[in-house]
């Protein structure tokens, strides 16, 4: 369960303050795909970096399974938009894979039993001894999910996986993070900026202001849990929510605007 | 085959034009090249690549891999710290502006004139390009690839070796192929002030006993270590950083 409550981060330089995220609270209950979408420049990959531990909110807190967030916490991997800038081009496919389990102390079989297992989830079985950057760029964020799967986590952060991959490659790999999460059991935080994309994947959508940041909106997807790109997207229910939430996210950037 | 044939067409031509241009010379100084291949094969006979060759690389060798690891452990030092960095760096500008050469007297006092002052002269002389460009490496290794190690719980020594040293290796490379080549000038310097045995200092005992083509051959000598030298440099770095010429490739074609 990973709980956001009244966020706030503010950049300094010099004299200048800047407020990024304003006073942010949802929650996303064990096992859940919560979607985050909002207008560019909204403040998401901020919110992220905090719940990753990698930033130090300014007030307020995250809490990943009951506990405070400080640093980056055990039981959270995360998947970055920038897959060519996140996999180490100086490892192959299987020691990317291999190198947070290496720092988790793991035996050995037990490592390279989660590896083979990630990979043959994520389809990429036969890549191990290929570096990441002899994949294609969709199959490269292939890894980049094995890399997260690997590691076990009760939480899996996803910052705009699939911004930077074509759109066919795109629909499967969103397949491929419903079919994932549903397996796992893992809660998912996927942050996007594309709406179809939110509402397809989520059970539920949490819409972000433009910055400084609160929360805007929520809807909860009532889908039928067995989605596919073509049917669900023609769904009137898809066609209602989507429109529900362009709105919201176009008040948002009205709102800012002014 | 054809890779071959440019990398050895000039220099045959080179030294062939040397060959017929010099062929009638009559100047005591500039011997035609035929005397001085000749005396070549007389002078460096293997007693005299064991007595002199040997102990230059051996200096060589020991000065620049001095140099490497000094200076990729300061460089890294300075590099992951932004407080060093800032007081440093001027003094590091500095240091590295004195021509090394000059050096070679200053250390002679304190070092005497044996090969700890000729190993102490070219760690000096190599360590400033290993070590600026291992901080410039270290600086710019990529900000997503620190996320990732941090949020994925890489840290100590794994961080520094599995993710900010091969991050760093092609700069580090290229301030280890400008030492290389300072390496071999310091050597030859160093050899030439006080010295009984190597390279530099047998081309300087042929100069000042007049033995002219031995000198040339020496040169010439001294020459093709260079090349040897950097040749296998160019394929250990090819082997290491296999994974950044093909990274670079593959984002060239895309």
């Amino acid at each position: 369960m990973l709980e956001v409550s009244s966020l706030k981060k503010v950049y300094r330089s010099g004299q200048r303050e800047v407020e990024a995220l304003r006073d942010l609270s949802f929650t996303v209950d064990s096992g859940d795909l919560v979607c985050l979408v909002g207008p560019s420049g909204c403040g998401k990959t901020t919110l992220l970096r905090c719940i990753a531990g990698l930033l130090e909110p300014s007030s307020g807190t995250v809490r990943l399974d009951g506990r405070e967030v400080s640093g980056p916490p055990p039981g959270l991997a995360m998947v970055f938009q920038e897959y060519g800038r996140s996999l180490f081009p100086w490892m192959s496919v299987r020691d990317n894979v291999e190198l947070p389990l290496k720092q988790k102390k793991l035996p050995r079989e037990r490592r390279s039993a989660l590896v083979d297992e990630a990979l043959s989830a994520v389809g990429l079985a036969g890549t191990e001894t290929a570096y990441p950057w002899q994949l294609s760029g969709g199959m490269q964020q292939r890894v980049a999910i094995a890399r997260a799967v690997a590691y076990e986590p009760s939480t899996l952060l996803m910052d705009e996986p699939f911004a930077a991959v074509d759109a066919q490659t795109r629909a499967d790999l969103e397949d491929l993070v419903r079919a994932l999460w549903q397996r796992l059991k893992v809660t998912v935080l996927f942050i996007t900026h594309d709406i179809d994309e939110a509402v397809y994947l989520g059970q539920r959508v949490v819409m972000l202001s433009s910055s400084p940041t609160v929360v805007q909106d929520e809807i909860t997807v009532d889908l039928p849990a067995a989605r596919d790109q073509l049917h669900t997207r023609a769904d009137p229910r898809f066609t209602e929510m989507r429109t529900h939430v362009y709105e919201q996210i176009q008040k948002a950037k009205r709102a800012a605007a002014i | 085959m054809k890779r071959v044939a440019y990398v050895i067409g000039l220099p045959v031509v080179l030294f062939a034009a040397w060959f017929v241009l010099s062929a009638g010379s009559e100047s005591f100084y500039a011997p035609p090249l035929r005397q001085i291949l000749q005396s070549f094969g007389e002078t460096w006979t293997l007693d005299r690549l064991t007595a002199d060759v040997v102990p230059s690389l051996l200096r060589l060798l020991a000065g620049f891999a001095l140099a490497a690891v000094i200076g990729v452990a300061i460089g890294i030092t300075i590099g992951l710290n932004r407080r060093v960095r800032a007081t440093v760096e001027p003094v590091l500008e500095f240091f590295r502006a004195v021509p090394p050469p000059v050096l070679v007297p200053v250390i002679m006092l304190f070092a005497g004139i044996g090969d700890g002052m000729k190993v102490i002269v070219i760690v000096l002389g190599c360590v400033w390009p290993v070590l600026l460009n291992t901080v410039e490496g270290v600086r710019a290794v990529d900000s997503v690839q620190l996320d990732t190690a941090k949020a994925y719980g890489i840290s100590g020594p794994a961080r520094l070796g599995r993710v900010i040293l091969p991050a760093a290796s092609p700069q580090i490379a290229a301030g280890l192929r400008q030492a290389l080549s300072i390496a071999i000038i310091l050597m030859v310097i160093s050899e030439m002030f006080a010295a009984s045995n190597g390279l530099g200092f047998t081309i300087v005992q042929f100069q000042r006993s007049f033995a002219i083509p031995e000198m040339w051959s020496g040169i010439i000598l001294l020459g093709l270590l260079g090349f040897a030298l950097s040749l296998l440099f160019r394929l250990a770095e090819g082997r290491v950083l296999r994974w950044y010429h093909g990274l670079r490739e593959a984002q060239r074609r895309s």
